[in-house]
């Protein structure tokens, strides 16, 4: 993703931070990461509390491949790296939810694969998957989750609307969670669309 | 000489060096075979191009500090409105100089910038929203004024944002946002102070916010024949829909089977005599256990089956788990040796006998967690019942001299005080908790329970009193103290 769209995806972040900042139950206990995967895999934010939250540059290569797998493998290892689970002396993080958003296809099919497994030996609260434009692939992102959403447009009015929403699950995903096996998350924009 | 001679004298010498240098350019524009006529343009030329040659040295010098400056990175972490806020920076004052950071009165900051070039941006925001401000600075002499943008947030403070929403009382299952209750024992003939039971239970703010219901529950209860004391808490779970009457039921159906299983029960106090007089007897032991297993065990998968019979009832999209609840209890009495007390625990929360005089805690069981915050184990989970290790996991009955307090509390308040298991179990983690409780928490004017006999403020108080403060902490609250 580049040019316009990506700079969409930004407005769209600011405008999801803000709204989350404005909840106070998300103020105090939510904790955001960002990874980036194109060309190049990188976090570029690592697991941070809302309140301290600066946004990152996002960049983007002209283009390349799309190393979703090799971006999965580091999601996995920062989540064992930054997620505290509890233990006897320390009181553990609420399970994470994922986001995962791509324009296009994993271009490491074989490493996407052999990722996936591991994604949900990690007991994410929900795994919630978007392709963002015509050319985004929805086939590969089933087979993350259940969970699979498209956008039409990329403009920032519809990623403004896919981030509130976001920011609206994750309020649902902080509660807690044991009793209902599957999150709950509240019906989605019509500018989002349901794809399974 | 005379003055006026040796001004003329100056003057002329000036004259004439300026008249030199004007014949060296002359000739030397000669030899190179320039042309009267181009002299002019030629030397406009020169100067033009020296000009800009000098004015472009001049620019790249100013860039070269602009790029300096702006790889200090600066960058100014979050803060929160009204909160004192200070950042410290250092600019390289022998580079740069009249330097303003343009837009920081309006939002309630002071820079000041020492001899050094240290300087602190501090004040109480007065805005709450992401602010640009602007970095300005003199660079080379003749040079633009250089500026940077540099981003700066200010959060809302998390408490200013909360709403209290009451329930909708047309819910199915409403039930009141908060509730408290007193249960006052008379004292004996003899005029010694019996314990009193008191509790109180607060939907929290995470459900305040949203209008949602309390999920916890609690019921007391004392039966003045037989000198009971029957106390039950459950925390319906959150993800739940139904979970407030999961944990209503549950609390409902312990107090209504302890009550036909204890009252008028002599059997059962025997056994406990016979066990106390005789501790290390097993055959006592298996007796006084197996009665425990009866009326406790028995109360639980009532509760169980209870919960279970309601789901069933409703709806065919109505499943048990949209009732899931955690449920503890304690059955107590007060006997001429001591205290017996007897409980069950399934989910997270606290249940504990506190001895300050002594020093000492017994918590009767461990929390049911998981990996992460907010799992647990619920009443509801058919599974329970079929651990083979359900009555060593959950169950426990044991006799003590005499205590301070018994606690029962779900999560939303054990979370908060405790954070952890390993402090569950510390007697001063204990007292620190006892302390809080009854000095209550001056800094957020928060007030502390009189847990003096008979008082039947207390209730209040302690419903007060569960509106603590705790960041990340804003579950419903329930806690039941017999003292």
């Amino acid at each position: 993703m580049r040019g316009e769209p990506i700079e969409s995806v930004k407005v769209g972040l600011e405008s999801m931070l803000s709204s989350l900042r404005q909840e106070p139950f998300a103020l105090e206990s939510v904790n955001i990461s960002i990874i980036t995967f194109d060309r190049d895999v990188k976090q570029i934010l690592p697991l941070t509390p809302l309140d301290e939250l600066q946004l990152p540059e996002i960049s983007t290569p002209e283009s390349g491949p799309t190393h979703t797998g090799m971006a999965l493998k580091l999601l996995c290892n920062r989540i064992d790296k930054e997620v505290r689970l509890s233990s006897p002396d320390q009181k553990g993080d609420w399970m994470p939810l994922l986001f995962i958003m791509t324009d296009g296809k994993p271009s490491d099919v074989q490493l996407y694969r052999e990722m996936i497994p591991e994604v949900k030996k990690r007991k994410f609260a929900g795994i919630i998957a978007c392709a963002a434009g015509m050319s985004a692939k929805t086939e590969p992102l089933k087979e993350l989750t259940d969970s699979v959403y498209s956008l039409d447009t990329l403009d920032s009015a519809s990623f403004k609307k896919f981030f509130k929403w976001v920011s609206d699950s994750i309020g649902v995903g902080n509660r807690s969670i044991g009793a209902t096996d599957e999150l709950q998350l509240p019906p989605p924009p019509p500018e989002v669309n349901v794809v399974c | 000489m005379d003055r006026a001679h040796r001004k003329a004298s100056r003057k002329y010498r000036a004259i004439h060096r300026l008249n030199e240098t004007a014949r060296i350019l002359d000739r030397a524009m000669d030899t190179n075979g320039i042309m009267p006529s181009e002299k002019e343009p030629f030397l406009n030329w020169v100067i033009t191009s020296m000009w800009n040659n000098f004015k472009q040295d001049r620019m790249n010098r100013r860039l070269v500090i602009e790029n300096e400056i702006k790889d200090l990175k600066l960058r100014f972490p979050n803060g929160t409105v009204k909160k004192q806020y200070s950042v410290f920076f250092s600019l390289p004052l022998d580079k740069i100089s009249d330097i303003t950071l343009d837009g920081i009165e309006d939002l309630g900051l002071s820079l000041i910038i020492d001899d050094n070039g240290l300087c602190s941006l501090a004040g109480r925001p007065t805005q709450v929203g992401d602010f640009t401000l602007k970095l300005r600075y003199n660079t080379i002499a003749g040079e633009p004024r250089s500026e940077l943008s540099i981003p700066i947030a200010f959060n809302p403070n998390p408490r200013d944002l909360w709403k209290n929403i009451p329930t909708d009382p047309n819910i199915l299952f409403f039930k009141p946002d908060s509730e408290c209750e007193y249960v006052k024992v008379e004292s004996k003939v003899d005029g010694m102070p019996c314990k009193d039971i008191v509790a109180a239970s607060q939907r929290g703010r995470s459900h305040a916010q949203e209008g949602k219901p309390r999920d916890d529950h609690f019921r007391l209860f004392h039966c003045d024949d037989s000198d009971w004391y029957v106390i039950a808490v459950a925390d319906g779970a959150g993800s739940a829909k139904f979970s407030r009457r999961g944990s209503e039921i549950a609390c409902n159906v312990v107090v209504e089977e302890c009550k036909k299983r204890l009252t008028n029960n002599p059997a059962f106090e025997d056994a406990i005599r016979d066990y106390n007089a005789q501790p290390e007897d097993m055959e006592k032991r298996l007796r006084m256990t197996n009665y425990v297993h009866d009326i406790v065990l028995l109360t639980a998968l009532k509760a169980h089956e209870a919960i279970n019979t309601v789901a069933a009832a409703n709806s065919e999209n109505v499943r048990l788990k949209d009732f899931a609840t955690t449920l503890m209890f304690a059955i107590c009495k007060k006997f001429e040796f001591g205290w017996f007390i007897a409980s069950f625990w399934v989910g997270d929360g606290a249940i504990c006998i506190l001895d300050t005089d002594h020093k000492i805690i017994k918590l009767l069981g461990t929390p049911d967690e998981g990996e992460f915050s907010g799992q647990t184990r619920f009443l509801t989970m058919p599974e329970i019942f079929r651990d083979p290790d359900l009555m060593k996991k959950r169950l426990r009955a044991t006799i003590v001299p005499d205590f301070t307090a018994l606690f029962l509390m779900t999560d939303g308040v054990s979370d908060p005080m405790f954070e952890t298991d390993k402090n569950l179990n510390d007697y001063a983690k204990w007292e620190e908790f006892y302390r809080r409780l009854t000095n209550g928490f001056p800094e957020d004017a928060i007030g502390g329970v009189d847990l003096s006999d008979d008082n039947e403020q207390s209730k209040e108080q302690l419903l007060k009193w569960l509106d603590f403060w705790s960041q990340g902490n804003h579950d419903d609250r329930t806690i039941a103290i017999l003292y």
